[in-house]
């Protein structure tokens, strides 16, 4: 027998709070009689009872039962037919890699699995599930239980973030489908709104969490090989954290750091003077229950020139970005891009012109026309103010705002999730976007110009703006499970795995954990970092519920829950009647 | 202005009934009742030898013819009767309520007064309560002196506690002439009290009937269940008990014993005894059970 309601059974734990009208029962109730000479015998008996001025008759009982058995029904209680056909779907995110104790979460989904298994007869047949990159059958349909159980022995989870989307609908749609009699879910996430036939599995509980959100590298400037590293640590923790932060390149120990994290805060340390490597690693030595966060990885930019190709009805206005020092500039109409095929450049900047789709490139656009895919421009304002800036930011360091006052701007409408630089108290002036491993800045006002001595702020913000490109070049890291767009040649995952990659292939998606990527194509080795994305699957202190209020009210072939409450709805009823029987209102003398 | 019960049908037929005595009484007047001194009644009695002086009309010429003797014919004195009614007035007699308790028993001594004051008999009635004074009507004559009787009886209130034999032993010290003395209380005192006061009576040569008058209430206790302070209404001493069936059963089993003891006490002491729960319709209970005792002739 299981609950579907088990929540509702806590209401047992007010149960003794039926005592209470028999303490203020007992207190006794005065009355007057004519002569108490025969009842004084009685009252010497009474007082020697056991339990003292409590008394507990048998409708006591009696009622007790009843409010146990209306609890009970509230519980929801059902009796498990043993169902043939189950589908199981593991989550096997990142959180899932968290211990609880000496087993990880995930090793405890197994072991629950396993029990699950177990108990099905020899003629239950099941559908395993991963939750992640998405809802997706593995292994063959309709295993049999003791085969499901070798597969799941051999799985492990990724390094990838879950979507927590309405799981209820999905799992509903997919029971209706495939006619499931039950579905198993485990997860570690708290769940909302279960039902009956889906039957979710919550495992491990809050965990303090330390975790590197992040790992950037810094150039000083375009010609400069010395790099510098930031990092960023989070804590998801309720205690303050001391841990040393250590930096390696290519696998040596470059420097390391003691560094105190505050609860709910993030701490940010730097290691400047970096000699060149082909990566970079980033570990805190935090006991905490998750290791994955504990690291990260990141790649250099290859070159140091920055190749850009611009875009522009307007040429002429273009030309002051070609004085900078390390930057190459070719400069085309918006009609010659259609055309092109340039790929060799690192940044292309849209100058009063919008591709229809986003490029596969870093992009600048500069007051880009209304049908760009990013923003939507709104009011036009004359020599603004700049009332808010990002900071600290690569494209906002050094920059005197107070003295930065465009000519001409038009503020800005992020159409997706982007992020605000600049802001006038009208609006958003700059906004950052980063897509597929490429960055994207959308800029309400031209910057260029005004490069040169006689506007220091618009220079700063210019360079600023290409270091942050450049940074961005080649990519520092990717979210995993980030598709990867290679030519040719060979990878090598972080898990040692080796894939041949044949010119004309599709994109490489088993990005699925974090670690560095190499791609030999002839005797050139390149690297690419993937990390862990997002603060959800970090913040094992505040796990996202799982929401599975759209279960489907209809079960699938055929029930394998036959619902108690009903019946003992119905005891209850006649229990009442008993008691009312037994009970009926005295009159009072 | 009588009391409700007393409408002219029981009235009449409360006329139509008189006490009976188990003992000769003293009266002051020629009556119906049965004197221990000889009188002039139809009753024969005796043979006295003639003397001197006494009323040849009575002589026996039947024992002379024989016998050659002259002896005189006694005939049995046939007097008034007094009677005294005691009416309980403590505070049990309150409860529930005085209307629901000690009213009635009033009622049945009212009845009982009634049939009295018909037969041309004297009555008198005694209030027991806790008081030195012993509250006590004088002695009535004629049924017209039935409203003086209401009266009495209307001005008292129940209360107070009771030493049942002290308070008759306050009555009997104004008693001078033995007659029937009829008591109407609930007797819900220890058997030794009421023995006392029973034998008190005795003593002082009196015919004896007992009224014990209850309450519905005190027969069939009808207390929530559950914890009970119960205070006693006479004495204000206070227990605490659970009430419940088996205590009812209990409490209803030893009222039926106390009862029972009395009604014992009763029999063997030649005293007329009956019980009057005050549900009871009065004019059923004094024209049909009273008479089946024996109180009646």
């Amino acid at each position: 027998m299981e609950f579907l309601n088990p929540a509702a059974l806590y209401a047992a734990l007010f149960l003794p709070l039926l005592l209470i009208p028999y303490l203020i029962r007992g207190r006794p109730r005065r009355q007057i009689f004519s002569s108490l000479i025969l009842l004084k015998e009685f009252a010497s008996r009474s007082s020697g009872r056991t339990w003292g001025r409590l008394y507990l008759p048998p409708i006591f009982f009696l009622q007790l039962l009843l409010l146990l058995l209306l609890v009970l029904a509230l519980g929801e209680p059902v009796f498990s037919i043993r169902p043939v056909k189950i589908a199981i779907v593991l989550d096997n995110s990142a959180s899932m890699q968290a211990l609880e104790g000496r087993k990880s979460r995930f090793e405890l989904a197994q072991d629950e699995v396993s029990g699950i298994l177990r108990d099905l007869g020899a003629r239950s047949r099941v559908d395993l599930y991963l939750l992640v990159p998405r809802l997706e059958r593995i292994g063959e349909e309709a295993m049999a239980p003791s085969k499901a159980m070798a597969l799941i022995r051999t799985l492990s989870p990724y390094d990838l973030g879950d979507s927590a989307v309405n799981y209820g609908g999905r799992f509903s749609s997919l029971v209706e489908e495939k006619g499931y009699e039950r579905l198993f879910f485990l997860t570690d996430h708290p769940v909302q709104g279960q039902g009956g036939v889906i039957k979710a599995v919550s495992l491990g509980g809050p965990k303090d969490n330390f975790a590197i959100s992040s790992l950037e590298l810094l150039r000083s400037s375009f010609i400069s090989s010395q790099l510098e590293a930031r990092v960023e640590i989070t804590s998801f923790a309720s205690r303050e954290g001391k841990m040393k932060v250590t930096l390696k390149g290519a696998g040596k120990i470059l420097a390391s750091k003691a560094i105190t994290v505050v609860p709910g805060k993030v701490a940010t340390t730097s290691f400047a003077g970096l000699p060149p490597h082909p990566y970079y690693e980033a570990e805190i030595d935090a006991k905490d229950a998750l290791a994955l966060d504990n690291h990260r990885f990141a790649v250099p930019s290859l070159s140091a020139d920055l190749k850009i190709l611009a875009i522009s009805p307007r040429p002429q206005s273009l030309a002051s970005l070609s004085s900078i020092p390390g930057v190459t500039l070719k400069v085309i109409s918006p009609e010659g891009y259609a055309k092109s095929e340039e790929a060799q450049h690192s940044l292309e900047v849209f100058h009063f012109s919008a591709p229809s789709v986003l490029p596969h490139h870093h992009a600048l656009f500069v007051l880009p026309p209304k049908d760009n895919p990013l923003v939507a421009e709104e009011k036009s304002l004359s020599r603004p103010v700049i009332s808010f800036w990002r900071d600290p930011h690569p494209l906002t360091r050094y920059v005197n705002f107070a003295l930065l006052r465009p000519n001409y701007a038009r503020t800005l409408r992020p159409l997706s999730v982007g992020e605000p630089i600049i802001q006038s108290p009208e609006g958003p002036l700059a906004i950052a976007f980063e897509s597929q491993g490429y960055r994207y800045l959308v800029l309400g006002f031209d910057p260029f110009p005004y490069l040169g001595r006689q506007n220091l702020p618009v220079s700063i913000f210019t360079l600023n703006l290409l270091s942050w490109f450049y940074e961005g070049r080649g990519g520092s890291s990717l979210p995993t499970g980030e598709p990867l767009e290679l030519q040719d040649g060979t990878l090598v995952t972080p898990k040692q795995d080796r894939f041949q990659i044949k010119k004309g292939s599709p994109l490489f998606s088993r990005t699925f954990y974090q670690g560095l990527y190499q791609v030999t194509r002839g005797g050139e080795k390149e690297w690419i970092a993937a990390n862990l994305a997002g603060a959800k699957e970090s913040d094992l202190n505040n796990p996202v519920p799982v929401d599975l209020t759209g279960e489907a009210s209809r079960p699938g072939s055929r029930s394998s829950l036959f619902s108690l409450w009903p019946y003992l709805l119905l005891l209850s009823i006649l229990l009442l009647f008993l008691e009312w029987y037994f009970n009926p209102p005295v009159t009072q003398s | 202005m009588l009391p409700a019960p007393f409408t002219a049908d029981f009235l009449n037929r409360l006329e139509a009934l008189r006490l009976r005595t188990r003992k000769e009484v003293l009266g002051s007047r020629p009556g119906s009742y049965s004197s221990p001194h000889r009188g002039t009644s139809l009753e024969f009695a005796d043979y006295r030898r003639y003397s001197p002086g006494d009323d040849i009309r009575y002589l026996d010429w039947g024992v002379y013819a024989r016998t050659e003797r002259l002896y005189v014919k006694l005939f049995r004195e046939e007097v008034d009767l007094f009677v005294y009614l005691f009416l309980d007035a403590s505070g049990s007699m309150a409860f529930p309520s005085a209307q629901e308790k000690f009213s009635p028993a009033s009622h049945t001594a009212l009845a009982l007064a009634y049939v009295v004051l018909a037969n041309h008999d004297h009555v008198k009635l005694h209030l027991l309560q806790e008081s030195s004074a012993a509250p006590a009507s004088p002695f009535y004559r004629g049924r017209h002196r039935i409203i003086s009787c209401v009266d009495f009886v209307s001005e008292v209130s129940p209360k107070g506690p009771l030493d049942f034999a002290h308070s008759l032993g306050e009555h009997l010290r104004r008693i001078h002439r033995p007659g029937k003395a009829i008591i109407c209380s609930d007797f819900l005192m220890s058997a030794s009290s009421y023995q006392r006061g029973l034998n008190l009576l005795r003593a002082f040569n009196l015919d004896i009937a007992v009224i014990q008058t209850l309450s519905p209430q005190e027969v069939n206790p009808a207390f929530a269940r559950g914890s009970l302070a119960l205070w006693d209404s006479e004495t204000q001493e206070e227990i605490k008990l659970q009430w419940s069936t088996e205590l009812l059963r209990a409490y209803r089993a030893r009222l039926d014993h106390h009862n029972l003891e009395l009604r014992s006490f009763c029999h063997q002491s030649g005293i007329h005894y009956s019980l009057f729960v005050t549900d009871r319709d009065l004019s059923e209970f004094v024209l049909e059970t009273l008479p089946a005792i024996g109180l009646f002739r």
